[in-house]
């Protein structure tokens, strides 16, 4: 049984009839547009999946799930919107889903990574920051900037940074929070952010996923 | 502030906004009129119409309200404007005495007699009980048929949405707070009222984006100990969507 997150960028899967295999990527752009799956997730997930989970309670079994701790804060940022879950003494304390004025972040980063031919492994965390609260508008702080001078790796270094700090207080400014998501493979997005990061990895929506089925199988058994 | 009798001509059709005074119905039913409850999506011109005369970053039931006006023949509008209804509605009746060339009536509703909130409570399919209440407004009597009580196991606290699509997301246990039980029991005004809720369900604090009872709702859903507080303006997103199936999911509501 196959279980696929269909995200806007990049899907990913999860082929239970192989115990060992690993999830693994695709990008959605090279997806054929036959693939179907047992359960899915996702803003493209609807009409790929049998079963369909939305994301926010992919993302709340999947932490669940992962996370040993009663408390916790769990940020997911993906190539078009972030959301978080927070749940206290095992219970869902609050959520949140920004996929207006959060818009593109992750597609952005990539975007600008590809387009100046940067390697975020390579670029330190500046002092400086942008205020940025979405992908597209946050772009135009970052040409004014190289047209006053500022070299383009910082420039883009800055508005990275400022994505994160949007994401952090999004999540309502945590001492530690649980990453998950396309960006955490990102180092400077992860060491941007001014608290304790535990990254989990792009593959936690799949694991809330698997949750959600089993919860489903044990309901109608 | 004239009684429908007083008008000039007798009235046929009329609209109303906001839950108008129980006399004024009674004699508006007695008189065998048309009611268009203009809070309400009727017709089927563009929001976008509304934008000469409000702009669009306002309450999207006012800007309904106008919309609605603007295209439907009416031969007055009842517009409450006291503290069961809000501020803008003054202004939207302001601006609509203006564009319409027909009587405008301000209205302050006080009504304090309680008509009980059977739908609120019972087993009906939340868009219906929602449904059956809005539609309530029109009619000055109680409703023929009461619905037996059911044990909640989630609550929806709030106005009637602008976009009723959300309400399908709820399980039939959900019992209704918030204005919307005001308007069942004909009390719009009653803040005590509005301001009740249940502390032992999962309980979804809804306002319309824009509208004053915004901070009500984020104020009561600070205070409830499991709560969602959701703002959505003309249509609800995916991601507002999202939220309610997942808060319920999430605290265990069997859905």
């Amino acid at each position: 049984m196959m279980l696929g997150d269909f995200g806007t960028s990049y899907s990913k899967f999860l082929d239970l009839d192989d115990p060992g295999a690993p999830p693994y990527v695709v990008e959605t752009k090279n997806l054929p547009q036959s693939t179907r799956v047992a359960w899915a997730t996702g803003h493209n997930g609807q009409r790929r999946g049998d079963h369909f989970v939305n994301e926010l309670t992919a993302l709340g079994r999947g932490g669940a799930a992962v996370i040993d701790e009663e408390h916790f804060v769990l940020l997911d940022c993906g190539s078009r919107d972030i959301k978080f879950i927070e749940f206290k003494k095992n219970r869902l304390e609050d959520m949140g889903w920004n996929a207006e004025c959060g818009a593109s972040m992750g597609f952005t980063i990539e975007l600008l990574e590809k387009y100046y031919d940067l390697d975020y492994t390579t670029l330190a965390v500046p002092e400086k920051t942008f205020s940025v609260t979405c992908g597209v508008l946050g772009m135009s702080h970052i040409f004014d900037a190289v047209v006053a001078g500022v070299p383009v790796a910082v420039a883009v270094a800055m508005f990275v940074k400022g994505i994160a700090l949007n994401a952090y207080r999004f999540a309502k400014s945590p001492k530690k929070l649980y990453l998950s998501g396309g960006l955490c493979d990102n180092p400077l997005f992860v060491q941007s952010l001014p608290c304790q990061v535990i990254p989990l990895g792009r593959f936690l929506l799949l694991e809330g996923l698997k949750q959600a089925m089993c919860n489903n199988l044990r309901k109608s058994a | 502030m004239p009684a429908p009798h007083e008008l000039a001509s007798p009235l046929r059709n009329v609209g109303i906004v906001g839950v108008p005074p129980l006399e004024v119905i009674r004699r508006l039913n007695r008189d065998q009129v048309r009611i268009y409850d203009l809070d309400e999506p009727l017709v089927q011109s563009a929001l976008e119409t509304t934008a000469p005369f409000v702009p669009r970053v306002y309450c999207a039931v006012l800007r309904t309200v106008v919309q609605n006006a603007l295209q439907l023949d009416l031969d007055a509008i009842f517009v409450d404007v006291g503290p069961g209804k809000c501020d803008s509605a003054g202004h939207i009746a302001t601006i609509l005495a203006d564009v319409l060339g027909i009587p405008i009536i301000r209205t302050i509703n006080e009504d304090q007699t309680g008509f009980g909130t059977p739908i609120c409570d019972s087993g009906l399919p939340l868009l219906e009980k929602l449904q059956r209440i809005t539609a309530g407004v029109a009619c000055a009597a109680p409703p023929a048929k009461i619905p037996p009580p059911c044990p909640p196991t989630a609550a929806f606290w709030g106005v009637p949405p602008r976009d009723f699509s959300i309400l399908r997301l709820f399980p039939d246990t959900t019992h209704v707070y918030g204005w919307t039980r005001c308007m069942e029991n004909k009390t719009p005004a009653d803040e005590r009222l509005e301001g009740r809720y249940n502390p032992t369900i999962p309980t979804v604090f809804f306002a319309q984006s824009f509208c004053a009872k915004t901070a009500l709702a984020q104020f009561l859903a600070n205070r409830h100990p499991h709560a969602l507080y959701l703002d959505a303006d003309v249509a609800a997103s995916n991601s507002t969507k999202a939220k309610i199936q997942a808060f319920l999911e999430l605290s265990g509501v069997p859905l």
